[in-house]
């Protein structure tokens, strides 16, 4: 069967490489070659081979399961990404700004749905007498962990903002 | 508040010392950021998008392209397009996604999420003005969001 259009456009504007590395940086779970191959709309052994190069720069991570090769995004190379950018984009006045407005949407929340945790906002979704209101009480739910994983590494960065805008420096 | 970072923080060492066991180290966040970081950057590789951010500005819910619609040979201005992407609560959970186009004039855009108003989950929205969305069916071809960003471009050039 042919490519759509899209997947032409996509095939046409980027490398074999850079689309193995989208499709399983953003993997829910962990996958075989012959998913993260159909996905990305290359050959098996071409995927293999360079997710095999992605494990090298530690931006996947491999386990075997059931005999066969999975591979995942490394949280941890994520995470790294993640505080750079901060770092690019704040001073630390300016994360602990941010904090402040991480911290304040999350207590809007919490006062709002009169709950601790995302996890109870969800659990409200199955008192709600509209599909609408289901949906905006689940999108807040995801808002809320996402935000909060944020917080976590806008902590890291002040905690340790010496260190990593030290090596920031030294490396750009 | 420190309780709930500090458990995103033990979830990814648990993920990194036991990948192989999901039910103990998925974290539906971190899964979710994944996802959003592979969008922005297939956005960011597409010809017809100028910029790209987490919006809003610091949260990183969603992400945000401005779209130089013009190279469609389309004239409209504020032309944006919002992708929202919720790995599940479980690594086996479907999705929930909206990939979501406005400009001055049109209102419109591909979701996967529970609701209402058609069979299943994946549906195409669109309306005019303030009116009522309209809605119909649509089956995404992949739930991975890579090609996914790359299918749904296509379909708004032809939309549009």
């Amino acid at each position: 069967m042919s490519d759509s259009a899209g997947i032409e456009a996509w095939k046409e504007q980027t490398t074999a490489f850079d689309r193995i590395q989208s499709v399983a940086s953003a993997v829910s779970k962990p996958r075989p070659v012959s998913y993260i191959a159909d996905e990305a709309h290359v050959a098996e052994n071409t995927a293999r081979d360079h997710l095999e190069r992605l494990i090298e720069l530690n931006v996947l991570l491999k386990r075997d399961r059931d005999g066969t090769a999975h591979y995942a995004p490394d949280p941890l190379h994520t995470r790294i990404q993640m505080l750079r950018e901060l770092l690019e984009q704040h001073d630390r006045d300016g994360l602990i700004q941010l904090k402040t407005s991480l911290q304040s949407q999350i207590e809007d929340w919490q006062n709002e749905y009169s709950v601790e945790s995302p996890a109870e906002v969800r659990a409200r979704a199955a008192e709600t007498e509209t599909s609408e209101q289901t949906r905006e009480i689940r999108q807040t739910a995801s808002d809320w962990e996402l935000i909060s994983y944020r917080l976590s590494i806008v902590e890291d960065a002040i905690e340790n903002y010496d260190t990593y805008s030290e090596d920031f420096r030294v490396s750009a | 508040m420190q309780s709930r970072t500090t458990t995103h923080t033990a979830k990814t060492s648990e993920y990194l010392l036991d990948m192989g066991e999901p039910s103990d180290s998925y974290d539906s966040a971190t899964a979710s950021h994944h996802a959003l970081h592979s969008i922005k950057q297939e956005l960011t590789r597409h010809p017809i998008v100028i910029e790209t951010r987490g919006f809003p500005a610091g949260e990183f819910v969603e992400v945000v392209a401005d779209l130089a619609i013009e190279r469609w040979g389309v004239d409209s201005g504020n032309a944006t397009l919002t992708v929202r992407w919720f790995a599940g609560e479980s690594e086996d959970a479907r999705p929930e996604f909206s990939f979501h186009y406005s400009d001055a004039e049109r209102d419109l855009g591909w979701h996967h999420h529970e609701q209402e108003h058609v069979e299943g989950w994946g549906h195409f929205q669109e309306r005019t003005g303030t009116a009522e969305y309209s809605y119909e069916p649509y089956t995404f071809p992949s739930e991975n969001p890579a090609p996914l960003v790359w299918e749904i471009m296509s379909l708004l050039s032809a939309r549009l």
